[in-house]
């Protein structure tokens, strides 16, 4: 009963974008409850690899398994993304033509089979959760980017996901919005959810994560615990990029 | 000036409606002060309902299969873009007037060795002519227009459950929509224009009309350039309520 501890499980990934060996022999164990925070050098494949983990990518070698149940490879089009999987994206990605609360209640109803009343409860509660439930009947480009970022999160939890996906939340928002986004991340952080954060904001990852991953040209180069991750970096590359985002 | 007498005389021949030998105006033929350019009138007026049923169901039938040729279109298969490329290439090809025999006088005789003895007559001949030729035009702005919304869109769609058919009906479709609703009105005034080709197999919309009163009455000028009108008018009626829909689709617009 090893798997049921496991969250997500990559081994010997590989991947690659036409020529671009994206991701190189990749090997990660998440354990369910875990919070990873994945920084690295843009181009390095941090994005591509939890694209892979609910299949927006799909990896060409070796196996990816989600709570048990292994990942398709080398699909093109109609591989179902796991429901138990959440995403957040850079650009929010909200559906422009619908309201913040049709946004929540899209996934919940069609996909789930909830129906209206149930999917309400549960758009309010989240957006409660998120702090702007007075944003309920408004339209994503009514809101500011640190709002609809918000809005972004709580529609991932409207499908009640065991795993939290997070690709670069904050780098698309203006700097004064940053923190309201990351207080929304760290409290979701406190709840025992599994969280895959690929983000800058070392502050945030100090803070929240359990195990830091450093990646550069498609391989994982470093992984530790934030104390060791940022007090004692063992990999050239690594001190040399650290060096670099905290310098100012 | 020898000009300006002429024209001022010409004004007045076609202002009074008087009668002249060939070779000049003769609005007679449809002088409503006369029971005879009445008649005309009314004969010719009564082709519009024609052509504008078979403009709009054209049009209905060309955006329904124009959606179905586009969505596999975009398939990353390739096998099953096909089809659809090969539809649009072709169709896109062959002039509307051969097609309309094809429909009208061959379609019947495939249908009949099929065991099928469904009878095409003009006015669902010309539809059904008019819509397949359309739709290849509709399916490539439908494509534009699916493809003009982020890749974000989908991803998100994907990543709260819903499947293709869903991410299509719920996310893509109303944001295409509101991006192709203004070309494809402009088909629609394509349709309007190409209508007048249902006059070849018999139908009665306004170019049949039009041609009967010439052969009745020897007056080409006259009741072409009516007929000239009457498309006119039907068209910068579509255009202006195009132009509404434009602006009403800008101020609105959600992005």
């Amino acid at each position: 009963m090893v798997n049921t501890s496991l969250a997500v499980e990559f081994k010997n990934v590989d991947k690659w974008f036409d020529d671009f060996h994206v991701l190189k022999n990749i090997d990660l164990k998440v354990l369910t409850g875990e919070k990873i925070v994945i920084c690295g050098p843009s181009g390095s494949g941090k994005s591509t690899l939890v694209r892979c983990i609910n299949s927006l990518e799909q990896h060409n070698s070796g196996n990816i398994i989600v709570h048990g149940k292994e990942v398709n490879k080398n699909q093109t089009k109609g591989t179902e993304v796991s429901s138990e999987v959440g995403m957040v994206f850079q650009q929010f990605n909200l559906f422009p033509h619908l309201t913040v609360k049709e946004n929540l209640i899209l996934g919940p109803m069609k996909a789930r089979g909830l129906t209206k009343k149930e999917a309400d409860d549960r758009a309010m509660r989240l957006l409660e959760r998120v702090k702007i439930p007075e944003q309920v009947n408004k339209y994503p480009n009514q809101l500011s980017g640190g709002q609809q970022q918000r809005v972004a999160i709580a529609r991932s939890l409207c499908m009640e996901p065991k795993i939290m996906l997070f690709d670069e939340p904050t780098s698309a928002l203006d700097p004064e919005m940053i923190a309201e986004v990351l207080d929304v991340i760290i409290d979701l952080a406190q709840e025992g959810i599994t969280m895959v954060v690929v983000t800058h904001e070392m502050g945030f990852a100090k803070k929240a994560a359990d195990r830091m991953i450093f990646m550069d040209e498609g391989r994982i180069v470093e992984t530790g615990t934030p104390d060791d991750f940022f007090n004692n970096p063992q990999t050239e590359r690594c001190k040399l990029f650290l060096k670099q985002i905290l310098q100012h | 000036m020898k000009t300006k007498t002429f024209i001022a005389i010409t004004l007045l021949l076609i202002a009074s409606g008087c009668s002249s030998p060939p070779g000049t105006w003769g609005w007679y033929v449809i002088d409503p002060s006369t029971q005879n350019g009445w008649n005309n009138i009314k004969f010719l007026l009564s082709g519009f309902s024609a052509t504008i049923r078979l403009s709009i169901l054209a049009a209905f039938l060309s955006i329904i299969i124009g959606l179905v040729v586009a969505l596999p279109g975009m398939s990353l298969n390739r096998w099953v873009r096909l089809p659809s490329r090969v539809y649009i290439e072709f169709v896109r090809a062959i002039p509307l007037l051969p097609m309309l025999f094809w429909v009208f006088y061959g379609l019947p005789v495939i249908l009949k060795s099929l065991g099928l003895d469904i009878p095409i007559d003009p006015f669902w001949g010309a539809a059904i002519t008019l819509a397949i030729s359309d739709s290849a035009f509709t399916a490539e702005i439908y494509r534009g227009g699916i493809q003009s919304i982020e890749k974000g869109q989908t991803e998100a769609a994907k990543t709260v459950g819903l499947n293709y058919m869903q991410t299509m009906r719920y996310v893509i479709l109303p944001q295409a929509l509101r991006r192709i609703l203004p070309p494809l009105a402009n088909q629609f005034i394509y349709i309007v224009k190409m209508s007048a080709f249902a006059s070849v197999i018999g139908m009665q919309e306004l170019t049949r009309r039009a041609n009967e009163v010439v052969v009745s009455e020897y007056r080409p000028l006259e009741i072409y350039s009516l007929l000239i009108l009457e498309y006119l008018v039907l068209v910068l009626i579509i255009s202006s309520a195009v132009r509404w829909l434009e602006r009403k689709m800008g101020a609105d617009q959600r992005s």
